[in-house]
């Protein structure tokens, strides 16, 4: 198996001199852009399976490159962003960015989202038909969702939602995308939402009071935990 | 000062120096008139004479006012009966005959004057309400730029003095107790009428030659304006009264602009607050982020890491860790310099000496830069903050080494002129756009570079400037160097005197 092929944009040298040694050693093949053009140049003539991208470059901003990538990719972006970016971060999720981290990180928090980008994109090309994770299994085709085998059920909103952060497992998945998922592109109020992610807890939760599997990520959207 | 009190003390205005006046202006007037009716009469007819009477009157009136008028009237009147009316030379009159004549030359003279004097009266109050109003708003317009309770004073006292006879003290309530400001007041009598004035709402007060206005605004009771009359008339009532007015409106003005003032200047000191907190988040979570991911690979990678890489990252956490500890000197040393702290903690230093051992530090960070140093012979002193002396030549140095690329060279070279001791740190790096060379200097503004460099805090040379000028010395920055390329920094500081050793 060839190695996986990652392009880290990062105009920070410290950073980038941490991350290239240590991606390497864990097995990825690294390219390093410094800035947003040669990041583009790199994405037009390399296929990458994944792209590190930290917001806040010089050149260009991080939303645009998104876009550029998106054109003609469907490559995995993983967002680097510091606190202060909280709005540029979101709108990068909601421009198609698979996930965040928040500086400063652990490098095993980074390969975990890493991880599960990757298997995300591997299976959506293959259609993955399950989701099962910490005794909560989801059966896509039959639209059946049990709990350590205990069927569980759901209202079909309550399904919707779950599917939608299911088939991003181990990702963020954005307000935005969410609302769009249950009521439409044009809802906005977070509202419904979290009375929704409530009811689900409800049902999936040991404690909803201290969710293990639908987790709340303050500010930007939720995330279900990763299978395996 | 005390002179200045003395003159501005006032005798108390004499009420019968008008009359007295009057009746020397009646008599210069009314004595030619008899020598010439009593001369010319046989001449003229007791008409004429009568007439020139009468016209002496009316010149009394038109010079002197009522008084004058009043006192002609009746010296006319005493001349005309002793020496013109039958028997001559007698108050008696001889004849019912001549009675109605002299009554009717009486009433005459009388009303002649009389009109006449009101005539001056009037020509003389609207001379005296014209000088008053061209007063007022002479004031007011000075006033206008008077944003100081001094400046407030001496536009009062120039305008007063130059066209009235009477002084204007100011007296304004400064943390509950009076102050009398810039000119000096009177005496007792005027600060116990301040005093009254300021116990009750009564407003004007007058005593003796004084009178008092009280001052009040918005804000309450500001303060007391005390009038002190000369000789002459004093200046009436609606003047005195719009005039303390304009006073009271330029006081709370001034007190507006004051607190104002110091509004912003605690608005600056929150920017910087908030500049020096965004500062933080943003310039150390990169460096943090850099030692989190190193040591946390460190721990997870233990036994795949090569040990040279390995090595990288332990010398990435120290060298991460520097520039931490670097972040913190400049913001906790920019807060001191804002605050003006700097100039309590000076000492002469020897520029030699200091200056090696900073290069020695900074030595490990220039890779294959070479570090050339010129020293001046002479071994120069500065009386300045030492922490800060280090930690702007560290950041200056710094800068040289980060913007320039391996293996060229970096020149600090240390030299005397005149009074000053200057220090030159040149490199042969990238250089500052033209634009920037005077911003660099300025918080947090970081020249924009075409190709990515690792960004400094935005703090090293503000707080170098902010150094060298509470230093007495200055700072400048050119670009290209002599090569052609590159940044010179210059910043000179004065001597210390010597002193002579004890």
């Amino acid at each position: 198996m060839t190695a996986l092929h990652i392009l880290v944009v990062d105009d920070e040298p410290s950073l980038v001199d941490v991350l290239q040694p240590v991606l390497e050693t864990a097995g990825y093949r690294i390219t390093v852009a410094q800035d947003g053009r040669s990041a583009q140049a790199a994405i037009e003539a390399i296929e990458f399976d994944l792209i590190l991208l930290d917001l806040g470059l010089p050149d260009i901003d991080g939303k645009s490159l998104l876009q550029r990538v998106r054109l003609d990719q469907d490559v995995p972006v993983i967002v680097i962003s510091a606190r202060h970016q909280e709005a540029e971060k979101i709108a990068a999720l909601d421009e198609g960015a698979d996930d965040y981290v928040n500086k400063p990180f652990e490098i095993g928090e980074l390969m975990a989202r890493m991880r599960a980008a990757i298997r995300r994109h591997s299976l959506s090309r293959a259609e993955a038909s399950t989701y099962r994770a910490g005794g909560l299994a989801i059966d896509f085709p039959t639209r059946r969702v049990t709990l350590s085998g205990e069927t569980v059920k759901l209202s079909p909103k309550e399904y919707d939602l779950l599917q939608t952060l299911a088939r991003r497992a181990g990702q963020v998945v954005t307000h935005k995308r969410l609302l769009a998922a249950g009521w439409g592109a044009e809802a906005t109020d977070t509202q419904y939402l979290r009375v929704y992610i409530g009811l689900l807890r409800q049902k999936i939760e040991q404690d909803p009071s201290d969710p293990c599997l639908l987790l709340t990520e303050p500010g930007v959207g939720y995330r279900l935990i990763g299978t395996g | 000062m005390i002179d200045r009190k003395h003159q501005r003390t006032f005798s108390q205005p004499r009420a019968g120096a008008l009359s007295w006046r009057a009746a020397l202006l009646a008599g210069a007037v009314v004595l030619p008139s008899w020598f010439i009716a009593i001369y010319a009469q046989p001449g003229l007819g007791r008409v004429a004479a009568a007439l020139l009477f009468v016209l002496g009157v009316v010149i009394c009136g038109a010079l002197g006012g009522l008084g004058a008028a009043l006192a002609a009237a009746t010296a006319a009147f005493l001349l005309y009966n002793f020496y013109l009316v039958e028997p001559v030379l007698s108050f008696e009159i001889s004849t019912g005959r001549d009675v109605i004549p002299l009554l009717l030359f009486s009433l005459c003279a009388v009303v002649a004057g009389v009109l006449a004097a009101r005539l001056k009266d009037r020509a003389r109050a609207a001379d005296d309400s014209y000088r008053q109003l061209s007063s007022l708003l002479e004031i007011s317009r000075s006033l206008q730029s008077a944003v100081r309770v001094p400046d407030i004073a001496s536009a009062l006292d120039d305008h007063l003095s130059g066209s009235f006879d009477t002084l204007a003290t100011l007296f304004l309530v400064r943390d509950g107790t009076f102050d009398a400001a810039v000119n000096g007041p009177s005496d007792d009598i005027g600060l116990q009428l301040v005093r009254k004035a300021a116990d009750s709402e009564d407003s004007p007060r007058e005593e003796g030659p004084y009178t008092v206005y009280r001052l009040d605004s918005a804000a309450g009771f500001e303060g007391a304006i005390l009038f002190g009359h000369g000789l002459s008339r004093p200046p009436d009532k609606a003047f005195m009264s719009a005039l303390a007015n304009l006073i009271a409106l330029a006081v709370e003005r001034a007190a507006l602009s004051e607190s104002n003032a110091e509004r912003r200047a605690q608005a600056r000191t929150e920017e910087l607050k908030t500049a020096l907190i965004s500062s933080v988040s943003h310039d150390f979570r990169t460096p943090l982020t850099a030692i989190s991911a190193s040591a946390s690979s460190l721990i997870e990678f233990r036994d795949r890491l090569d040990p040279a890489a390995a090595e990288r990252l332990l010398r990435g956490i120290v060298s991460e860790c520097d520039r931490l500890n670097r972040y913190t000197s400049n913001l906790l040393e920019m807060s001191r310099l804002e605050a003006g702290q700097s100039l309590a903690r000076r000492q002469t230093l020897g520029v030699a000496d200091t200056m090696s051992a900073i290069v020695q530090r900074v030595r490990p960070r220039a890779s294959h830069r070479r570090i050339v140093r010129r020293m001046s012979d002479e071994d120069l002193l500065v009386n300045v903050d030492a922490a800060l002396f280090d930690l702007v030549l560290v950041n200056v140095l710094d800068n040289a080494i980060i913007y320039s690329d391996d293996g060229t060279s970096i020149h600090l070279d240390v030299g005397r002129d005149g009074d000053f001791c200057v220090i030159c740190v040149s490199d042969e790096g990238q250089g500052i756009p033209p634009d920037d060379l005077e911003r660099v200097f300025t918080r947090f503004y970081r020249v924009a570079r075409p190709r990515p460099s690792p960004r400094g805090s935005g703090l090293g040379l503000a707080i170098a400037k902010g150094f060298t000028e509470a230093a007495g010395g200055r700072i400048g920055a050119a670009s290209p160097g002599p090569g052609g390329r590159g940044t010179v920094i210059t910043i000179m500081l004065p001597l210390a005197t010597e002193s002579s050793p004890a």
